[in-house]
């Protein structure tokens, strides 16, 4: 479980906000994020696994705060990052993944085993060698998917994990991402893919300005959008 | 010539040999090759390096274009040494730099990158009160990693500087090279942090101090 208690981010140098104040709670398996550039829905997703911190206010996951346990938190929750290139640390595929599994298998063989399995898993078999800058854009996220997921995390947060991919692989990543046993926290400008969560969330101008069901929520930001665009015209 | 992923899988004997008898071998190498100064001792060693590099079946075109390179090199070294008159150095010296070159590349063509990293963080486990023995291994492998993303930032800033007409200005190429590096780094930082990767330097320490993470959120929302 996740929850917000009016947290609250700030720009240092300008003090300009970028998260106003937010209290949630978020129970559901599936719940999307969406909102247009710059509007915060990163900084939200962020705050979840403690890359950013609140101001002021706390982020709870399972009841431990972001702020005091970080890494307890981020042992929970694996977090997918829209570049795959920025998120993969290894030379080659296996290699990445073991480097997930090094703090929880500490026999060489062992975490081995376990990365060609992770690999495999994920439709990544015969790629074990293969260097990280050979693979496709595809290939990359569903690496870097394998070595979130290789640390079990309950929760998965990604932060626009599609935005970079093609439609085949769009539709593949975005297919594994919702068949996950885990809470999927997704932040997305695919709404057809927000529209399959149980609960979405609206982020504008730093707040979340619609909560709940999906389809009314897409339907809120489109109409958001079109008042923006049409308002600039004016 | 890019070391990164330059491993082959392979059943080679120096495949087989773990990662520290290798890097062994290669010190080892390298003393009596500068100690003995004979031609004939330098040009077998140097023919036994190559040898070892072929054993471990290489991937071809990147070991070429390396080989090409060090040849080279060699051969402007030897060039020198026999304008000074001293044949048996220009042989020798040839021999040596071709000869090491062919090894290393024959060490690193046979030995993934873990165990290299398992070798470094091993080698630094005397220093674990200054630095936590994991550390070390994972700067060396960002290394490797970031040298083909920054060829990449680069060539796209020079893509960018002459779409948009500007050809030969250093600042248009290095300005944003390096501000892209940065971002890079940064990126590179937080998914280090996202994955719990160096916890164990400071276990429950936030990911980030507060007025970086603040700063890091709003160039990323």
């Amino acid at each position: 479980m996740i929850e917000f208690r009016s947290a609250c981010v700030v720009a240092p140098d300008t003090g300009v906000p970028i998260l106003q104040p937010t209290t949630l709670t978020l129970e559901e398996q599936r719940v999307s994020i969406i909102g247009a550039n710059g509007s915060g829905k990163s900084t939200l997703a962020r705050l979840i696994n403690g890359l950013a911190l609140p101001v002021e206010g706390q982020v709870l996951v399972d009841g431990l705060d972001t702020r005091k346990h970080g890494s307890r938190v981020r042992r929970r929750v694996g977090f997918l990052f829209t570049d795959p290139s920025s998120q993969l640390i290894m030379p080659t595929a296996i290699e990445d993944v073991m480097l997930s599994l090094r703090r929880t298998i500490h026999s060489k063989s062992e975490r081995l085993t376990a990365a060609l399995e992770a690999l495999d898993d994920i439709g990544l078999q015969g790629k074990a060698n293969v260097s990280v800058n050979a693979l496709s854009g595809g290939q990359r996220q569903l690496l870097a998917l394998a070595g979130v997921l290789s640390t079990t995390p309950s929760v998965v947060v990604a932060d626009e994990p599609t935005t970079l991919l093609d439609l085949r692989w769009k539709a593949h990543v975005g297919a594994l991402l919702h068949a996950l046993p885990v809470q999927l926290i997704e932040v997305t400008h695919d709404l057809e893919s927000a529209a399959r969560a149980q609960r979405t969330l609206v982020v504008d101008d730093g707040a979340v300005v619609f909560d709940g069901n999906p389809v009314d929520a897409v339907a809120h930001y489109r109409e958001l959008m079109y008042r923006k665009s049409v308002g600039e015209r004016a | 010539m890019n070391v990164l992923g330059s491993f082959r899988p392979g059943g080679s004997p120096l495949h087989r040999l773990p990662a520290w008898a290798k890097v062994l071998l290669l010190a080892v190498w390298a003393i009596v090759a500068v100690i003995f100064s004979d031609p004939v001792t330098s040009a077998g060693m140097a023919l036994a390096a190559i040898m070892l590099l072929i054993s471990v079946l290489p991937a071809w075109k990147p070991t070429l274009k390396g080989m090409a390179f060090i040849v080279v090199v060699a051969a402007l070294a030897g060039v020198y040494q026999v304008y000074r008159g001293d044949y048996s150095s220009a042989i020798d010296i040839a021999a040596d730099l071709i000869g090491l070159f062919a090894l290393s590349l024959a060490v690193t063509s046979s030995t993934p990158m873990g165990d290299m990293l398992d070798l470094a963080t091993a080698g630094a486990r005397p220093f674990r009160r200054i630095v936590p023995p994991a550390i070390p291994g994972l700067m060396f492998s960002i290394m490797l990693r970031a040298i083909p993303e920054v060829a990449t930032i680069m060539r796209q800033s020079r893509e960018a500087a002459r779409a948009r007409g500007v050809n030969r200005s250093i600042r248009a190429l290095m300005i944003p090279t390096a501000t892209r590096t940065v971002g890079f780094a940064l990126d590179l930082g937080a998914a280090l942090h996202a994955r719990g990767i160096g916890d164990e330097a400071a276990p429950d320490a936030p990911a980030v101090p507060r007025s970086r993470s603040t700063r890091r959120s709003r160039t990323s929302r």
